[in-house]
């Protein structure tokens, strides 16, 4: 009788939790929505919690009369590019601090790992000078480069992880058949590594497209903003015009979000991975 | 093993001989040559883009320099302003005291919320994956954009969505300044952040409640174990090493993250909420644009973050063994 009500109050209890923080992650995300499709009547004058009356103008406004489609190509371009590079650099990185030996190599790996904790914030102004003097200040390829100062210290990261559970009977039998170390990397590790190199991708690209300090000190021409700076950008003076806010905010988070729901289980798994044990 | 092997085994063939002719293999490493030119990008921006600003910035702080124009060396002038002097210091130990403040108590609710998301699911039962789907998405929300919902939700007016719900559930009969009153702000930001990376937390215990063998929680319970104890003696010891390597990445992440206060307070009101990387910004960057100072400020509290560093990465190379 007593177990069973011991049981009960467990249920309970899990179930009141489920949904506390359901209420919290979801009241934010339905203001979003909810937001950017009110009219500005149930937005301001009468404001409503459940609108009675939606409307895309919202929409329509970011995607014609702002520049905000300039905002997201600039942001697909830096990111797809910081992505694939960082893929390549830490690739090869890692197999070199994996399978080959030569002086110095505990001390790369433990450079790679220090390097993956500096937080950009702290260097975003000696930084600065570092774009400036490359003559790189208000170009993206300004920004692909500094992204890759958190990319491909991750990548490594997490390639290293991965290369070292990768048997290495497997390349060495390649590598007696005459194989170079380019063609073994190639050939047999990489398509081994797949799914690693698929979270490496997915963080790459989240925290690229995500990236906003080093956008807002870099940048400052509409033609080189990305979708966070541009974000900032739709503010006109003090007065934030929240619909169209929103509205951007929701198209500016759906890649990511998509891509989050897509790929969940390789984040959970990746996060883990990378902080835990590579 | 075998690779290490093989070394010895080419380093054994050179020819003893000549002791005089260094063998770059044996001096360098077997795969020396190829090694460093797979590692050559990977380097490059290891120093070119993070050894290297930081140097530069060590440099800077010993320099008064505007954007643009060249620096004039001032030794530890810097310094000396930024802690005793009169225009600069008030701000920069309120900036301490705030990002202290801030990076603990975001650190603290993290930590309550992260864990009790993973005990939750990490139970059985129906819909599991599509809340776990649910409860982690606001990791995948750009942190600017978290920043700008929770400035429209904490909206000082009657149209804000909290002000709105207070005033209609007769919480409150006056509007609250959530974001303009120096006592609420702080607290105010600390919540958005808190609501962003919970999902972070949460994962990661998620993981590491899941590393836990399930005989342990049986055998505990044939030994007359209640949930507390279960809890005590199970999950917390099972959970050490990731609490400690979740709390100093998020304390690192927390302490220097901008995103938030830039967007919700920008280091308002009266510098309730300015973290040093605010103020970093607004003096080195933005305003006066001195970039000396704003480097110095980043640089006083490094020693901070190298301390961290240096454990987070023992520990993680460890594990990795």
């Amino acid at each position: 009788m007593s177990r069973s009500r011991a049981r009960l109050v467990r249920r309970l209890v899990h179930t009141m939790g489920l949904l506390l923080f359901g209420v919290w992650t979801i009241v934010p995300l339905y203001w979003i929505v909810v937001t950017s499709i009110k009219p500005n009547l149930l937005i301001y004058r009468e404001a409503s919690l459940f609108p009675s009356q939606i409307t895309g103008d919202h929409f329509a406004f970011v995607l014609a009369r702002t520049p905000f489609l300039h905002y997201i190509q600039n942001s697909v371009v830096v990111t797809l590019v910081t992505t694939s590079l960082a893929m390549i650099i830490g690739t090869l990185a890692a197999y070199a601090i994996v399978r080959l030996n030569f002086v110095g190599r505990p001390w790369v790996a433990r450079a790679v790992v220090v390097t993956y904790l500096v937080p950009g914030s702290l260097l975003f102004i000696p930084m600065f000078q570092v774009i400036y003097s490359l003559g790189l200040i208000d170009n993206i390829v300004g920004l692909i480069v500094t992204y890759l100062t958190f990319t491909v210290p991750f990548a490594t990261w997490m390639m290293i992880g991965y290369f070292r559970n990768v048997p290495s009977e497997l390349e060495d039998a390649a590598l007696i058949d005459g194989c170079s170390r380019v063609q073994a990397l190639a050939r047999i590790m990489v398509p081994i590594a797949l799914p690693a190199l698929a979270v490496v991708a997915l963080f790459a690209f989240t925290l690229s497209w995500n990236e906003f300090l080093y956008a807002l000190v870099f940048i400052g021409s509409d033609s080189q903003k990305t979708l966070t700076l541009g974000l900032i950008g739709l503010v006109r003076g003090d007065t934030f015009p929240w619909g169209p806010m929103m509205a951007a905010s929701l198209m500016g988070t759906l890649p990511p979000a998509l891509v989050y729901l897509v790929s969940q289980r390789w984040v959970v798994s990746g996060l883990a991975a990378g902080s835990v044990k590579g | 093993m075998a690779v290490r092997a093989r070394g010895s085994f080419v380093g054994a063939k050179a020819p003893p001989a000549s002791p005089t002719r260094l063998n770059p293999r044996r001096l360098l490493g077997r795969d020396w040559a190829t090694a460093w030119i797979f590692l050559a990008p990977c380097l490059l921006v290891l120093v070119g883009l993070i050894a290297y600003p930081f140097v530069s910035a060590i440099l800077l702080s010993f320099q008064a320099k505007l954007v643009g124009s060249p620096g004039v060396w001032v030794g530890l002038g810097n310094y000396q302003d930024l802690l005793t002097g009169r225009d600069l210091s008030a701000q920069f130990w309120q900036s301490v005291r705030v990002t202290v403040l801030f990076t603990v108590a975001a650190d603290v609710c993290k930590f309550v919320f992260g864990l009790a998301m993973a005990l939750l699911l990490n139970e059985q039962f129906r819909g599991r994956t599509v809340v776990r789907a649910l409860f982690f998405l606001p990791w995948a929300v750009p942190s600017l954009i978290v920043g700008l919902t929770w400035k429209w939700m904490y909206d000082g007016s009657a149209v804000g969505l909290l002000n709105l719900i207070a005033l209609r559930t007769g919480l409150t009969h006056d509007l609250i300044q959530w974001l303009a009153s120096y006592d609420l702000a702080l607290w105010a930001v600390v919540i958005a952040v808190v609501w962003a990376s919970t999902p972070f937390w949460a994962m990661m215990f998620l993981a590491g409640l899941q590393a836990i063998p399930g005989e342990l929680y049986e055998a505990a319970e044939i030994d007359g174990a209640d949930v507390l104890g279960r809890f005590r003696h199970i999950t917390l010891p099972g959970l050490a090493n990731i609490i400690i390597i979740t709390a100093m990445l998020s304390t690192i992440w927390t302490a220097t993250s901008i995103n938030f206060v830039y967007v919700l307070t920008n280091g308002g009101p009266a510098g309730a909420t300015m973290t040093f990387p605010m103020l970093a910004y607004q003096v080195g960057v933005a305003g006066a644009q001195r970039l000396g100072m704003g480097a110095t400020i980043s640089l006083v509290f490094t020693p901070f973050f190298i301390v961290l560093i240096y454990f987070l990465t023992r520990r993680l190379l460890a594990s990795e063994r």
